[in-house]
């Protein structure tokens, strides 16, 4: 590491990024949204969620040569790396925050310049592009040292990091998590485990850092109550009318996804939980009528998201819960800082896409007594196989136990080009007058 | 004998059949229960109900692999085993075992992705007992004399294999294309009584011809449709060695020498060929198709893609750039199996044969 990089980087973390996050609320204070007459007030926290993420990428740009920097996969056991001190960028958070900002195909398309074809997962050909073009939204993405990813969601990270590590001739730990065909078995926990320690000597080698056990625990303790309390997070929409809707948590995941086990992620969500709660007190819904209560399965359809929200809305349709942001909150529980890396094994292997169908179901119906669901809408994301597979087999067998009626949506979490605006919406059109039979 | 006539003829030998999905399993280990593994990998089927179950952006070896079940043409299978390979067979196990209400049993094979580490060897010795494990509950105890004799036997049609593709390499082995690939490929669903003998002579037959000529080398998964190695042939031109997921990529390692049949099989994985749906190392990929252009001074590579299929998509545009940067031309099919050879795709293998002859 280099000092003149890293005095820089104290020098923005401790003035310069506070100083820019200052600029950016009083600039921001003079543009105010027409408030949407479907809606409540909205949440407060998200002022916050903005300056603590924007602060994360603004800070990423003085990363490297300061300190060690890992791309990282959001279903990477990423309380490892931190004792290190690394700097932790989330590829898929920079693809959904591209997505967003309806910049899928323009990066996707420097990605298939270079040969990478247009049916591959487009978080990857974002992230290829990027690393392409140097294309981003968020100025710069530091050079990583090493690439960390855990096929604990789907083998596709390991293909796209294995480009990455291919072109930048840096070390790529692959955490591999057998799947849960029938169930996780001792051996596969032992070789689970194995392979954290097999890590440990090259991150050290890698962050030129001593692993500290003690910081270790603190960390996966600082994990375990940020996911817990983001659960809890999620649970307040089992409150009629549900204070949020889940394409606010689909923003407010971020920091659960890219700063876990980090102090300001639990702080974040603590506040969040709290202003959910004063709302439940006040009776606040997070839509002004909310008539039906619906579950979203899959990874959100960035690019849509503010135009869905409005749309559901307007019906009178609130989402109040979904697999995937439930995803960094189900198997928190597992956590144990006696068994540190056992448990961690086991929180991160029996996360839902490593987990076969019948799990999936099982989770969906319990989501839908819990939530009071009345409906369901499945996006069949092109760029996820794992999620979307079996998902025509899901969407029978919930109807057929529980009488829940769904709607199928072809889209892509980020790349626009693989959604049909009039197909959604006749199919919506339909589900939406299903629903009021 | 058609495949069919002969896992019927198999049967009534005794023998269990085991339906196979793709790629790596320890075919050695079903042998010694007594057992035929039935490889599906493109089974001549029209997709109709893997529709109602699997979206239109998933492959058609899963496709097909699916439709083959729910035609009842698997319904010869006792059972159904399904390695790891990526992530459409990973759900796609779920459906059949989860959903499918199949009256037979489904196994289901985690094999450890590289890099490869000491944890990985350990793990994948204990997969293998616990496979053995598993298949005694419906199939009665494991004889472990008959283990090791299977595992020498696949030793033993390793090294032919090895033979034939060597020589095959070096221009020194007189079969057509579409016959090389036509006999290799029946390793799909023989006993290794009956694949040995018959690779034997085919070895014996064809050893020693003439095979100069135009040399290319297919890379991908599956030569589907088979009939670009039939225009190949009609062109001259000799596919000297592949890197095929259902062949040379399986096939092609030295096996290990242990005493213990498990270590033996446990160092056959390690052993080899990169893979994608294995995790290796792009380089070790790059340098592993280098390796085998310049064996067998291969002017061309057709890489045989099945559309949608991830785990080869992501290498092949670093394996592509690397064969052109070493002045070997390439091509890549990307389709659907089962689609035969249409008129654009001649004429792409016609001006691909031109380019490199
Ligand atoms: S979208 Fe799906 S395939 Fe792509 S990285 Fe995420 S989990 Fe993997
Ligand atoms: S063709 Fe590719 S995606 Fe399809 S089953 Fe084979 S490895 Fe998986």
């Amino acid at each position: 590491m280099s000092l003149t990089k890293s005095i820089r980087y104290n020098f923005m973390k401790d003035i310069g990024a506070p100083a820019v996050m200052g600029f950016a609320k009083a600039g921001k204070k003079k543009r105010r949204r027409k408030p949407n007459p479907n809606f409540g007030p909205p949440l407060k926290c998200a002022n916050r969620l903005k300056e603590i993420m924007t602060r994360h990428y603004f800070l990423s740009r003085y990363a490297e040569g300061a300190r060690p920097v890992a791309w990282v996969t959001s279903g990477a056991p990423v309380e490892l790396l931190r004792p290190f001190d690394f700097y932790t960028i989330y590829p898929e958070n920079h693809g959904a925050l591209c997505g967003a900002q309806r910049l899928g195909p323009e990066l996707c398309s420097v990605a298939e310049e270079h040969g990478y074809n247009q049916d591959l997962c487009s978080y990857a050909r974002i992230d290829i592009g990027h690393f392409l073009s140097g294309k981003t939204p968020v100025g710069k993405l530091p050079r990583p040292d090493i690439l960390f990813a855990s096929n604990n969601i789907c083998q596709t990270v390991a293909y796209w990091y294995k480009v990455l590590a291919h072109q930048l001739k840096i070390p790529f730990l692959l955490f591999d998590t057998p799947y849960n065909f029938e169930e996780i078995t001792e051996n596969d926990i032992t070789y689970m485990v194995s392979q954290l320690e097999e890590m440990i000597p090259i991150l050290e080698e890698v962050s030129g850092k001593r692993f500290n056990n003690q910081r270790f625990e603190q960390i996966m303790l600082l994990a375990r109550d940020s996911s817990f309390t983001w659960g809890e997070v999620l649970a307040t929409m089992k409150t009629e009318p549900a204070p949020m809707t889940i394409f606010d948590a689909f923003i407010h995941l971020a920091p659960i996804v890219s700063l876990r086990g980090l102090p300001v992620a639990l702080d974040y969500y603590q506040t969040l939980l709290d202003e959910l709660r004063e709302r439940i007190d006040r009776g606040i819904g997070a839509i002004k009528n909310e008539r039906k209560r619906l579950m979203w399965d899959n990874i959100a359809i960035w690019y849509k998201v503010r135009d869905f929200s409005n749309l559901f809305a307007e019906h009178g349709m609130n989402f109040v819960t979904a697999t995937y942001t439930n995803a960094w909150a189900e198997t928190i529980s597992n956590m144990d800082t006696d068994k540190p890396l056992e448990s961690m094994a086991r929180t991160y292997s029996l996360v839902v896409l490593n987990n076969n169908l019948n799990h999936r179901l099982g989770l969906m119906e319990r989501l839908i007594k819990e939530y009071k669901v009345d409906g369901l809408v499945i996006h069949s994301a092109k760029s996820c196989k794992p999620y979307s597979v079996g998902q025509y087999d899901l969407k029978r067998l919930l109807m057929d136990r529980l009488g829940v009626p769904s709607v199928v949506i072809d889209a892509d979490i980020t790349d626009f080009r693989a959604y049909s605006e009039e197909q959604t919406r006749t199919r919506l059109e339909a589900f939406f007058e299903g629903m009021e039979d | 004998m058609t495949r069919r006539e002969y896992l019927s003829k198999q049967k009534e030998m005794g023998r269990n059949l085991i339906g196979v999905f793709p790629a790596y399993y320890p075919k050695e280990i079903l042998w010694a229960f007594n057992a035929v593994p039935a490889e599906i990998w493109d089974p001549p089927l029209e997709i109709a109900g893997a529709n109602a179950h699997l979206q239109p952006y998933i492959c058609s070896v899963a496709k097909l692999g699916l439709e083959l079940i729910l035609q009842g043409k698997g319904d010869i299978l006792d059972g159904l085993l399904f390695p790891h390979t990526c992530d459409s067979i990973q759900n796609l196990a779920s459906i059949v075992y989860d959903y499918l209400g199949l009256n037979k049993p489904c196994y289901f094979f985690y094999h450890p992705k590289a890099p490869y580490r000491n944890s990985s060897r350990t793990y994948y010795l204990e997969q293998l007992r616990s496979f053995v494990s598993r298949l005694e509950k419906d199939m009665g105890p494991l004889d472990g004399g008959e283990l090791k004799h299977r595992v020498e036997q696949g030793h033993h049609l390793a090294a032919i294999l090895r033979e034939i593709y060597d020589l095959r390499s070096q221009g020194d082995f007189s079969a057509s294309n579409a016959e090389f690939y036509r006999v290799i490929r029946q390793g799909e669903y023989l006993h290794p009584d009956d694949f040995i003998p018959l690779l034997e002579g085919f070895l014996g037959r064809s050893k020693g011809g003439d095979g100069k000529g135009s040399a290319v080398i297919l890379s991908g998964i599956l030569a589907n449709p088979p009939e670009i190695l039939g225009l190949l042939d009609d062109l001259g031109v000799r596919v000297a060695n592949d890197d095929l997921l259902n062949c040379g990529r399986r096939l092609l390692m030295e096996p290990g020498r242990m005493e213990d049949p498990f270590e033996a099989l446990t160092a056959n994985y390690f052993a080899m060929p990169p893979c994608t749906t294995k995790d290796s190392p792009l380089d070790e990929r790059v340098n592993d198709l280098l390796k085998k252009i310049e064996k067998s001074s291969t002017k061309g590579v057709i890489f045989y893609m099945v559309k949608f299929c991830e785990p080869e998509l992501f290498d092949v545009p670093q394996m592509v750039a690397a064969v052109k940067t070493a002045g070997v031309a390439t091509l890549i099919i990307d389709v659907d199996l089962n689609q035969g050879l249409s008129g654009q795709l001649t004429t792409r293998v016609e001006a691909f044969v031109e380019m490199i002859s």
